[in-house]
């Protein structure tokens, strides 16, 4: 089987422009875009940069796009590809800085932030005489779900906020945040939710579940980071704006059945936050004049709201 | 044809034009609304599941006790139901939920309930063939980008559990299609609009306001069409000082799905209270005008 590739490439260095190179190569009919790239830069270019390791779908250190989709280079046959003619578009992964060609750094792109989210246990001390100790496999079917991530990166590639903020932490350090969150062993869960609640961490996520879309593993990293929010719900939230919205929101609809969007709004920037609030009047003014702006003393109750207030009251008297 | 309609807590507040235009709309077309009043906010995948199960198990009993499906007018009051609604097909967990919450007023949910977005409505049950021949007003002419919700696009076991409902991540699509208007596709449409980080990171939810509306306009949208009032909050509300943020001019106006359908149907730009956004809407209107 011939296939011609059109594969990304870039020198190292701030200044170096990013191009493309096209190859043709001879394949055989079960042969892997790896296979290509390795052949091409055994044959062809030894210029040609790109990662790649066990070369069965399982270490994650190959990932690329191809033909705009991300995936494994060691996973994802040739020839389907080469049957649509044309050419077989090769690049790097979305989010991430590329170092050299296919090489991207994934220093920034994830090592750095999980580092921030305190990635080991802190045990609480609770095993018995001899060392062991004993949990229930059901608990433990989750811990061992999120350590399951190989870290190929395809949650964050796939990330609607990385592209506009490449500093939020991304659900890749979010999803180890987790494993460590749900195993009953560590302690640590207040001190981990105040690091997940900074600027740039769990609040940023828009969980517009993505992540767990691109997950190969089905380890449902959005899930996991709704799952940690829910928790800092309970445990009180830290993050003082985040807090002011949640519960201006919680308290609307315990009041009156529904949401008070204009008290929400108000709220959420802080009475005394002069700024903040001067911000909205522009928006706020135009809506008043479009007889669009929800104004928070014409909230009405809604029916049954009384009974829908006592479900809350039970429910967060039950979690706390 | 009939629903119990949960109407959400936007198209009365910050987007009152969605509420009246989606009744006209479904007014015309025969669709049968019983409004849901009694009943809470979803929570928005704001408020913690904890809270959030029950109480939409209640509205979902209610609609039980109605004997008919929930119809919404929101991707997001959508996405949180039918995330809900999954969890809730778990027995132990429905009857854990009917015990300690519902039973007190003498509810119980059997877990039956069907609940479709509006949009879901019009191309399921309604059906496109039949949707056509009510159009009485093509929009020729009129170059519309979509514009989903993540809520109407994931995740996959509650958006498109089955083989048959993989359509409906190309609803709009085909709507645009049935109306007449053209397509101005583009690669933001599956993608967040912004909205759930407006608190916590103002700064990225206005980039991504920006993104898409600027996208939507590079591929020559005379508008941008959405299911979701939340995203109309972000688009077309947040539009101006995304502009500014972005140091850009965009002007793309923003329109719900229900408005869209209803000029098709035949209603006038007021009458689908066009007038009420924050992005000037005169050049689709002048467009609307002219093919009356």
């Amino acid at each position: 089987m011939q296939a011609n590739f059109s594969v990304y490439r870039k020198e190292p260095g701030a200044g170096s422009k990013a191009g493309r190179s096209t190859y043709t190569v001879e394949l055989p009919e079960d042969a892997t875009v790896i296979d290509a790239l390795l052949k091409i830069r055994d044959e062809q270019d030894p210029t040609l940069g790109f990662r790649g390791s066990c070369l069965h779908g399982y270490c994650g250190d190959c990932t690329v796009r191809i033909n705009g989709k991300a995936g494994f280079s060691c996973a994802v046959k040739v020839a389907p590809l080469a049957a649509k003619g044309g050419e077989i578009a090769v690049e790097p992964i979305r989010n991430m800085p590329v170092i050299k060609d296919l090489i991207s750094d994934w220093d920034t792109f994830l090592w750095d932030k999980i580092d921030v989210i305190k990635p080991w246990l802190e045990p609480n001390g609770a095993a018995s005489l001899d060392g062991e100790e004993l949990i229930d496999d059901k608990v433990m079917a989750k811990v061992r779900q999120a350590m399951s991530c190989f870290y190929c990166g395809l949650c964050d590639e796939g990330c609607t906020v990385l592209p506009v903020d490449f500093k939020f932490v991304g659900p890749a350090a979010l999803t180890k945040a987790s494993r460590f969150l749900c195993d009953p062993r560590d302690h640590a869960t207040a001190e981990r939710l105040r690091i997940l609640e900074r600027p740039k961490g769990m609040w940023d996520c828009v969980h517009c579940f993505e992540a767990s879309e691109h997950c190969p593993r089905e380890i449902a990293p959005t899930e996991r980071i709704i799952e940690m929010r829910d928790m800092a719900f309970k445990h009180g939230i830290t993050n003082e704006k985040v807090a002011r919205h949640h519960h201006s929101f919680a308290n609307s609809v315990r009041n009156s059945g529904w949401l008070d969007e204009g008290r929400l709004a108000i709220e959420s920037e802080g009475l005394t936050n002069i700024k903040g609030l001067m911000k909205l009047l522009p928006t706020a003014a135009k809506a008043v004049a479009r007889g669009k702006a929800p104004i928070p003393f014409l909230h009405h109750k809604r029916p049954g709201a009384d009974k829908i207030a006592r479900i809350i009251e039970k429910a967060e008297a039950k979690e706390k | 044809m009939k629903y119990a309609f949960y109407p959400g807590c936007v198209s009365r507040g910050g987007c009152p034009e969605l509420y009246p235009a989606a009744v006209r709309v479904a007014g015309k077309l025969g669709i049968e609304l019983e409004e849901m009043k009694d009943v809470a906010c979803t929570g928005a995948g704001v408020l913690p599941q904890y809270i959030t199960d029950p109480i939409n198990a209640r509205t979902f009993a209610k609609a039980e006790r109605m004997g008919l499906p929930i119809m919404t007018i929101c991707s997001t009051c959508q996405g949180v139901f039918g995330q809900a609604n999954l969890r809730l097909q778990d027995p132990e967990y429905r009857a854990r939920i009917n015990r300690e919450y519902l039973a007190d007023e003498g509810l119980e949910y059997g877990g039956t309930v069907e609940i479709k977005h509006l949009l879901w409505v019009v191309m399921e049950d309604y059906g496109a063939d039949h949707l056509k021949a009510m159009i009485s007003r093509p929009l020729k002419g009129l170059k519309v980008s979509p514009f989903y919700g993540c809520f109407l696009r994931r995740p996959p076991e509650v958006i498109t559990p089955t083989k048959e409902t993989n359509a409906r991540k190309s609803y709009l699509e085909k709507l645009i299609d049935i109306v007449g208007a053209e397509l101005a596709d583009f690669g933001g449409k599956g993608k967040c609009c912004g909205f759930p980080v407006l608190t916590a990171n103002e700064e990225s939810s206005l980039s991504m306001t920006a993104k898409h509306t600027s996208e939507a306009k590079s591929k020559g949208a005379d508008c941008m069409v959405t299911p979701c009032p939340l995203c109309h909050l972000s688009l077309d509300g947040n539009q101006p000082r995304a502009e500014q943020q972005e140091g850009t001019s965009i002007g793309l106006p923003i329109l719900h799905m229900p408005q869209f359908l209803g000029l098709a149907l035949g209603f006038s730009p007021a009458e689908m209270y066009l007038k009420r956004h924050i992005v000037s809407t005169m050049a689709v209107e002048s467009k609307v005008n002219m093919m009356t």
